[in-house]
């Protein structure tokens, strides 16, 4: 039994929050066990058909009571479901003796192996895994369905719930709790479109039992056994209290799309132009009058204010057709950014020149930046290159943790340095991106990662360097305080956040930022860190 | 029956998820065109199933090979293009 004032940890979804009682999910009506049939394949494989037919239709219907988000949900899975392949392996299956139920699970786990260790394809695995129950239950006529309440206001808890599960829910869902399940589960997704209150990936819901209360508490990732609405982690909420934000905030762009929706936001200029989108489709090297003239579109497009573009991020991973890069054994510690300038010289040449030409033809100010660069050498190289194609403002992306201990000695070099923070996170603690089981040590609250970054934008202070952060981190209002508060001069955020970082950024003085900052600076993990900032920028707020 | 050959990449951030996979089995099969897709140095596989799709489990950034089986160049053209759209992310 859980003590009241039990602190539940997850990931929450959603900044809405709610306190009520818990209603457990049951666990599914059993499935009778894997079984052979009686020898009778014909009739197996119509029985399959007749029950793959059945739960298609009951898709169906599910689609129409859950409305528009999941609608293309629905008609994917009934895609899959009805899939030739899928029905061909469970057929084999049943060749093999296994009745219908059963080879139409083994089939699907068939598909399982295949995708085992794919994290992209996993939490799809478990609605397929799910449709996979419904025919089985079909064919035995067994009944899966939930029986939530339809009336009162219920928390409910279950494992993980599949989309035909959500479809299920009541207004009487008023919060959600999932003991498995990402933030990118089918659950979230769901509750964050429908704005009902949920924590995912929370372990220790399992011991949540019906009838108790509970705060579901998103912005706190937590939920709290007898929590009131009161303990609510406050969602900050922004006051701006001066028409400008204390640093400027730029918005990343990839395309001309981006540069139009950019220009319709706050942004002050475009902080990362990412230039590989241009090229990942080409199959042959994009003419230097081509590449002038997209460059001149989206110049042109972009936001008021200066536009900082990188040069080519591609790397073995990220494979461009026409620049041969081979494969490698470790992509993330390979040939790849700045340093493709040694078989492709002329590619990011070319690059350069034509963003000159884009830059006479737009009118715009454009300062360019290599990405990857990792030693002083490369970094004078670029600079170079960069003074030689045009007039730029020339700058380096600070992402390799050897560059930081050199900034000093490129004050005379560098117009300006922009931090990748999810790469830097990458090298410093040797924690691969790609790696889902990693995330914690990606976390930009990371004290190590404060450090580090606090070192940046100090010794770029110093060396009368102008520097700012483009990474995911610069996304999250109160992590760009922060960033602010360590002496960052501007930061690039995702279009969609630009509004809401202005508005943190509009709200504090630059001292107070420095104090979020060092209130940041007392936490020993990322969790401690994140709270200490937020409960000064609270205090902030409250004043 | 003439075989028109292009290539395709995957733009979506995720790869070629469920979704995608959907949307180009969907169209393939309302084109009723024979279509394979795969990648380079393998086997093209059919592109009726999306679990076959999926399967091939491509990443973003990766080329692929497509094959339309169409007398018909226009019309096959315009169904690899629409291939590549789905894969825009």
């Amino acid at each position: 039994m859980l003590d009241s004032g039990t602190i539940l940890t997850g990931m929450g979804v959603g900044l809405g929050s709610v306190a009520a009682e818990v209603f457990r999910v049951k666990p599914l009506a059993s499935l009778p066990e894997a079984a052979k049939h009686s020898g009778d394949e014909a009739l197996e494989t119509e029985s399959l058909k007749a029950a793959i037919a059945a739960v298609s239709l009951e898709m169906n219907g599910l689609a129409e009571k859950a409305g528009e988000t999941s609608a293309e949900i629905f008609e994917a899975l009934i895609m899959l479901l009805e899939d030739e392949e899928l029905l061909e392996t469970a057929l084999a299956q049943i060749s093999q003796g296994w009745n219908a139920g059963t080879a139409f699970i083994n089939a699907v786990e068939e598909y399982a192996d295949i995708f085992a260790g794919d994290a992209t394809f996993e939490e799809r695995l478990n609605d397929i895994r799910d449709l996979a129950r419904r025919v089985a239950a079909s064919i035995v006529g067994i009944s899966l369905g939930l029986d939530i309440p339809t009336t009162g206001r219920f928390v409910i808890v279950g494992e993980d719930f599949s989309p035909a599960d959500t479809a299920q829910f009541t207004e009487a869902v008023v919060g959600v709790v999932t003991i498995q399940g990402g933030p990118t589960s089918h659950t979230a997704i769901i509750c964050r479109s429908k704005s009902i209150p949920a924590v995912v990936s929370c372990q220790q819901a399992k011991d949540l039992v019906d009838g108790m209360q509970v705060l579901v508490d998103p912005v706190g990732d937590r939920v709290v056994v007898d929590g009131q609405e009161s303990d609510i982690t406050e969602a900050l909420s922004f006051i701006a209290k001066s028409q400008d934000p204390i640093i400027p905030v730029r918005a990343n762009i990839g395309s001309l799309e981006d540069a139009i929706a950019a220009s319709a936001s706050a942004a002050e200029g475009v902080g990362l132009f990412r230039t590989e989108l241009l090229y990942l489709s080409a199959k042959t090297q994009p003419t230097k009058q081509a590449q002038a003239a997209s460059y001149t579109e989206i110049l042109k497009a972009a936001p008021d204010g200066p536009i900082v573009v990188r040069t080519i991020d591609a790397g073995s991973d990220k494979p461009v057709p026409f620049l041969d890069m081979g494969d490698e054994e470790n992509p993330a510690l390979g040939v790849r950014g700045y340093r493709l300038i040694e078989n492709h010289r002329d590619f990011i040449v070319d690059q350069l020149e034509s963003l000159e030409i884009a830059r006479e033809q737009s009118g715009r100010e454009v300062w360019v930046m290599a990405p990857m660069v990792s030693t002083y050498s490369e970094a004078i190289e670029f600079a170079a290159l960069a003074r030689r194609a045009g007039k730029f403002k020339v700058g380096i992306m600070v992402e390799t943790p050897s560059i930081v201990y050199q900034i000093a000695q490129l004050a005379d070099v560098l117009d300006f340095i922009s931090v990748g923070t999810n790469d830097l996170s990458q090298y410093l603690f040797a924690a691969d991106r790609m790696n889902p089981s990693l995330g914690a040590m990606l976390n930009p609250w990371q004290p190590a990662l404060l450090r580090a970054l606090e070192q940046i934008a100090t010794a770029c202070q110093e060396a009368g360097v102008s520097s700012g952060v483009c990474g995911e981190s610069a996304s999250d209002p109160a992590f760009a305080v922060v960033l602010a508060g360590m002496g960052f001069q501007s930061v690039s955020s995702s279009r969609s956040q630009v509004g809401i970082v202005r508005q943190a950024l509009s709200s504090v003085t630059k001292q107070q930022a420095k104090e979020v900052f060092e209130a940041a600076l007392t936490g020993l993990d990322a969790d401690q860190a994140k709270s200490a900032a937020l409960a000064a920028l609270a205090g902030i707020s409250a004043k | 029956m003439a075989t028109i050959k292009g290539s395709i990449t995957v733009l979506d951030p995720i790869g070629l998820h469920a979704r995608p996979a959907g949307q180009i089995v969907k169209l393939v099969k309302e084109s009723g065109l024979e279509v394979r897709i795969g990648k380079a140095g393998q086997e093209l596989a059919k592109a009726n199933s999306p679990l076959r799709m999926m399967a091939l489990k491509a990443k973003t950034g990766e080329e692929l090979n497509i094959e339309v089986d169409s007398d018909d160049e226009v019309l096959a053209t315009d169904l690899i293009a629409r291939v590549q759209e789905f894969l825009k992310g």
